[in-house]
C-alpha cells in the first residue's frame, strides 16, 4: 500500500493511503504510523483511495489514535468509502477519531481544536 | 455443449502469517471471479482475514481450508482450521462506546463478522473448527 505524508497548514499532518489496508498493507505502513503518532500534533488519514480494510488495518489506526490521545494530540479520518466507514463505525473507532467526508472538513475541525487549545494556553 | 463456469472453489493454507497473506490474495481473486458483487467481496475478504488471523495468532492452528461456493442469492463460505476450539458465533460483539484512551486495540472481529455476514454457524468436528458464513450478493 502506498503511503504519502505531507504537512498541511503547519501543525496538521496529512497521510494519504492508496491500496488495500489488508495484512500486507498494514505491515507496510505500521512502523511509519507509529512514528507519526509519536510526533504529530494533529493527524488526518485520508482513506479516499483505500478500497478495503480489515482487522490489521483497523488495528494500525487504533494504535495511532491511542498514542495520539495519550499525547493530547488529535486524529481524524476522511474520505472512507461506504464499506470502510461501516467497518470503522462497527468497531466504534469513530468515538476516538472523527470521520469526515473529505480532507478539507477534517482539517477545518482539527484546526479549530488546535486554535482553541492554543488560546486556552495563552 | 458448453461447460458451466466453476461456482465453487477450495484451497488449503498453512497456519502462518504468510499463509494468511496468501489466503487473502486467493480469496480476493476467487470472490471477484465468482461475480458476487463488490459488497459481498468486501465482506468475504473482511471475515476471512479476521478468521485466519484469529486461528493462527490465538488458536495456534497449523492449517486452514477455505471453501467458497456461489449460490443464487449470494455465497456460502466455510473456514476450517485445526486450532484450539473456538466458536466465533458466541464471542461478544465488542465496540468502543465513548471517547476514552483506555480502549482495547483488538477483539472487534466477532462483531465485524456478525455485521458483514447474513448468517454464521459453527461446529467442531474431527478436531477442526468449522465455521460457515453466508453472504448476500451485492
Amino acid at each position: 500500500m502506498d503511503m504519502t505524508v505531507s504537512q498541511a497548514g503547519g501543525e496538521i499532518t496529512r497521510v494519504v493511503l492508496d491500496g488495500r489496508f489488508d495484512i500486507q498493507g498494514a505491515q507496510e505502513v505500521d512502523a511509519r504510523f507509529g512514528e507519526l503518532a509519536e510526533g504529530s500534533k494533529a493527524l488526518i488519514v485520508d482513506l479516499a483511495k483505500v478500497s478495503f480494510i480489515a482487522s490489521l488495518g483497523v488495528r494500525t489506526l487504533m494504535l495511532s489514535a491511542k498514542t495520539l490521545m495519550r499525547r493530547g494530540a488529535d486524529m481524524a479520518v476522511c474520505g472512507a468509502n461506504e464499506n470502510v466507514e461501516k467497518v470503522l463505525r462497527s468497531t466504534g473507532f469513530n468515538e476516538v477519531a472523527g470521520l469526515y467526508p473529505d480532507f478539507d472538513s477534517a482539517a477545518r475541525t482539527l484546526k479549530e481544536r488546535l486554535d482553541a487549545f492554543a488560546s486556552r494556553k495563552a | 455443449m458448453s461447460e458451466a463456469p466453476a461456482r465453487s472453489c477450495s484451497r488449503d493454507f498453512p497456519g502462518t502469517i504468510e499463509g494468511a497473506e496468501d489466503a487473502e490474495s486467493w480469496v480476493a481473486r476467487e470472490a471477484s471471479a465468482l461475480g458476487l458483487g463488490p459488497d459481498a467481496e468486501f465482506a468475504i475478504n473482511l471475515c476471512l482475514e479476521e478468521l485466519f488471523l484469529n486461528a493462527v495468532q490465538h488458536g495456534r492452528a497449523n492449517r486452514a481450508t477455505i471453501s467458497i461456493c456461489a449460490e443464487p442469492d449470494g455465497a456460502r463460505v466455510e473456514f476450517a482450521d485445526d486450532g484450539e476450539a473456538f466458536d466465533p458465533t458466541k464471542a461478544p460483539a465488542k465496540q468502543i462506546h465513548a471517547r476514552t484512551e483506555d480502549f482495547d486495540i483488538g477483539g472487534y472481529g466477532a462483531g465485524l463478522m456478525h455485521k458483514f455476514s447474513r448468517r454464521m454457524s459453527y461446529r467442531r468436528s474431527e478436531g477442526m473448527n468449522r465455521l460457515v458464513l453466508e453472504f448476500d450478493a451485492g
